[in-house]
């Protein structure tokens, strides 16, 4: 009945998340609007196009009632600049910027609000306006990159320009920025804070096991130093700065 | 007041998403929340209570559905279906993560019920229950009487486990928040959180943001 898993997401987990971004398809046959549980869909009347969750579009496309259009990001050009920035000497510490995120728009809860109460409640992926739809930033790579690369590929492989040339430069990108985080490996501390940003879903949980391991191992080897560190300072705040005759430099004396 | 026109306008112009989205939003977010983080968070009743009652809703609507066979509302079912699957999923996975957490620091939450559910608290205690009672009939009732304990505090080690709450997490800031402190080997460092970062951080340090909605899980 428990979960057996360890924490954090699997990678079909965040494959599951990232069906439900939204997309752009083209019906080829008339539906009426549904009521999900996820809110209400837009009718679709052929030839227009109607944004739907990705899962949903999967499925209209399987029965070929629909074209899933791929996001403005997908596309030959778009891929080799994001590559050509990636694969340059000077972002070797930096993945390329990912979409603008919009000003937020909530504020702080108010003290009797519940967690996760709708007015605190900020968007986030896969729930981003417009990240892999054809009005998508045509610039950058949304969170889930990666898997919707994949899933649209796989499945709507007919409705992309050039799709050889799309799978080879996804699978490029993913090397230099799966190579890039492990040279960041390196930096990993006990007292974590790395930062990692505009990385995608999918790197995240291919790198989560290692990192979260290494973080966790380096605390545990460090946690006595840690703890008389901290000792000594709750002393010098008691007693006042210089009181404590405990010196960190002993050990570098020894040498 | 050129404020109150500016909301005024924010508030017309971007067309608030339905109840419904923001629910799976943030049934979304407390999925991976809890699936990531070390420890048992809030229980969410209002949102969980809300998703239900939708869910009971929807599978009466598809079995009334089922009794007509005609192949336009056929397809139709076949798409409420699939989505019922997916919510239900959600809510499995959710809730399978948090007994899976109250199993094995079942006793460090039987001290803490406000974060539990009503539902959970009697499957903690009739799980406590049974496991006691195993255990004291396959082997603890030979021990002698003073080591019979199963949540002895004396002798300085606490034999109640608690969950790690230094464990590293990946999260993403969503709303500038400031500074958090981090505990390094030598020194304590304050980093800025900006929306957008995602980072490396000890759990610790960002529960509270997390619980606020400030910074999400990934």
């Amino acid at each position: 009945m428990a979960l057996p898993l360890p924490p954090g997401l699997t990678p079909s987990e965040v494959g599951f998340l990232c069906e439900m971004e939204q997309v752009t398809i083209i019906p080829r046959q008339r539906l009426d609007g549904l009521e999900l549980l996820g809110g209400p869909t837009e009718p679709l009347r052929p030839p227009f196009p109607v944004p739907l969750p990705l899962w949903l579009a999967l499925l209209l496309k399987k029965q070929k009632r629909a074209d899933i259009s791929p996001p403005t990001w997908l596309s030959v050009e778009v891929l080799t600049q994001i590559l050509d920035f990636e694969m340059d000497e000077r972002t070797a510490e930096l993945f390329s910027p990912s979409q603008d995120l919009p000003a937020p728009t909530t504020t702080a809860p108010l003290d009797g609000d519940p967690y996760l109460a709708h007015d605190a409640l900020e968007l986030s992926p896969p729930f981003l306006k417009d990240a892999a739809t054809s009005r998508a930033q045509k610039d950058a790579l949304p969170y889930h990159w990666n898997e919707l690369g994949h899933l649209l590929l796989t499945h709507a492989a007919d409705n992309f320009v050039e799709p050889d040339m799309v799978r080879k430069l996804l699978r490029d990108l993913r090397e230099v920025r799966m190579s890039k985080l492990r040279k960041g490996f390196k930096v990993l501390d006990a007292g974590a804070g790395t930062q990692l940003n505009n990385v995608g879903g999918m790197e995240i949980a291919e790198v989560r096991g290692f990192v979260v391991g290494v973080v966790d191992g380096l605390r545990r080897l460090n946690h006595s130093r840690e703890e008389s560190r901290k000792e000594r300072e709750d002393e010098e705040r008691e007693n006042g700065i210089g009181s404590s005759s405990y010196r960190d430099d002993e050990d570098e004396d020894m040498l | 007041m050129d404020d109150d026109i500016a909301d005024i306008l924010a508030s017309v112009s971007a067309p608030a998403l339905p109840v419904r989205t923001l629910d799976l939003q943030a049934l979304t977010r407390a999925w991976v929340n809890e699936r990531t983080a070390p420890e048992l968070l809030p229980y969410p009743t209002d949102l969980v209570d809300r998703v239900m009652e939708r869910i009971g809703k929807q599978i009466s609507t598809i079995e009334a559905m089922s009794g007509t066979m005609d192949p336009q509302a056929n397809f139709t079912l076949v798409i409420l279906q699939t989505e019922l699957e997916r919510f239900k999923f959600l809510v499995r996975s959710f809730l399978r993560a948090r007994i899976a957490k109250i199993d094995t620091y079942a006793l460090h939450y039987a001290t803490l019920p406000s974060q539990l559910s009503p539902l959970e608290r009697q499957y903690l205690q009739s799980h406590q229950s049974l496991i006691s009672i195993h255990y004291s009939t396959s082997f603890l009732s030979t021990f002698p009487t003073s080591l019979q304990k199963l949540d002895d505090t004396a002798g300085g080690i606490s034999m109640v486990d608690k969950p790690d709450e230094d464990a590293a997490v990946f999260c993403r800031v969503l709303k500038d928040t400031g500074n958090v402190e981090i505990q390094g080997i030598s020194e304590v460092a304050e980093i800025e959180m900006k929306r957008g970062d995602v980072r490396v951080l000890r759990w610790s340090a960002v529960k509270e943001a997390v619980e606020r909605g400030d910074v999400e899980l990934i």
